[in-house]
């Protein structure tokens, strides 16, 4: 990548994240909230990782290469939740999961 | 804090495939800082994605920041706009996940979390840092490094309660992505995914009683 093209990609995704992060916050801040709209709030947390763990695993495009391309992030993942859910500990997961995925690619 | 070491140094791997240099990493990782974006950017690439693209799809999966920054108006509300300012400026993924948490339990302010996520940022930069030299000496297969930001994802995901409200936004969200990414809506797959989670577990609360005095307009509102 080239200076001029990692500028151009830096400058506009850090402007536009800094506004993602900052506009809502100011704009909701200090309002009496309705307990509905809290309790929705609520719900954003295990929505957007659900969101963001599909997006790694599942596309419609997963099995074109055959079963086990597919099927290997998947074990991989199953492991992770494993370690996840005794460990609690972002550090594990994400070694294991790295040892878990790349022992599977190697067999 | 450690968590962040660990998909740093994969994605300042990935950085060094496409040419970066530390410091770009490092400036990239500071005012950038996005776990999901910056993995996106050298795959894109790799990919053979234009300029244009590689940005509307990065800022489009970034859009989920807004649901972030808009969870913590509560909490925020009492503390002086700097402060609120800077620690919006430095929300993500991870240390969301770390301070919405907190929140909950109590005992916790905005400058603590705000001084967590000077830590985790810091300690975010330094990894991508060394991962770039270690990718420019080291030859390391990228689908294994990308796996390592899967695996904190899936960790923050199954730590959550496992109410069945929970249950459904998430069960929602998945067929959300999913469904987007069939019409070949890639970049907006995971705002879009999010909301119809949120919305269809706000409407599952409404309907099962579970949501109290639900405003009609509270959901729309997302």
């Amino acid at each position: 990548m080239s200076w001029d093209e990692f500028w151009i990609i830096f400058a506009v995704c850090a402007v536009t994240i800094l506004l993602c992060r900052v506009v809502p916050l100011f704009v909701l801040k200090g309002r009496e909230l309705p307990q509905g709209f809290s309790y929705a709030l609520g719900l954003i947390p295990p929505a957007v990782f659900a969101a963001l763990v599909a997006n790694d695993l599942l596309s419609p495009e997963m099995f074109d290469a055959g079963l086990w391309p597919a099927a290997a992030p998947l074990i991989a993942a199953v492991c992770v939740v494993i370690i996840a859910l005794r460990t609690k500990s972002l550090l594990w997961s994400a070694l294991g999961g790295v040892a878990a995925y790349g022992l599977l690619l190697l067999l | 804090m450690l968590g962040y070491v660990a998909i740093g140094l994969p994605c300042g791997i990935l950085c060094s495939s496409i040419g970066l240099n530390p410091w770009q990493a490092l400036l990239l990782s500071y005012l950038f800082y996005s776990g999901a974006g910056q993995f996106m950017i050298p795959n894109m690439y790799l990919a053979g994605a234009s300029v244009p693209s590689i940005i509307a799809s990065v800022s489009l999966v970034n859009t989920r920041q807004m649901l972030y920054a808009a969870s913590f108006a509560k909490e925020c509300s009492r503390c002086s706009r700097i402060l609120a300012f800077f620690f919006a400026a430095t929300v993500t993924d991870e240390s969301y996940g770390v301070s919405i948490k907190k929140f909950e339990e109590g005992n916790w302010s905005v400058k603590q979390a705000f001084m967590v996520n000077l830590f985790s940022q810091s300690s975010w930069a330094w990894a991508n840092f060394a991962g770039v030299l270690i990718g420019t000496s080291v030859n390391v297969p990228l689908p294994i490094a990308a796996f390592a930001m899967t695996s904190i994802f899936i960790c923050l995901l199954v730590t959550q309660k496992l109410t069945s409200i929970n249950i459904v936004a998430m069960v929602f969200a998945m067929f959300g992505v999913f469904g987007c990414k069939v019409l070949g809506l890639r970049g907006p797959a995971i705002l879009i995914g999010a909301i119809i989670g949120v919305v269809f577990a706000s409407l599952y609360g409404f309907a099962s009683g579970q949501f109290p005095k639900a405003s009609g307009d509270s959901v729309d509102e997302l």
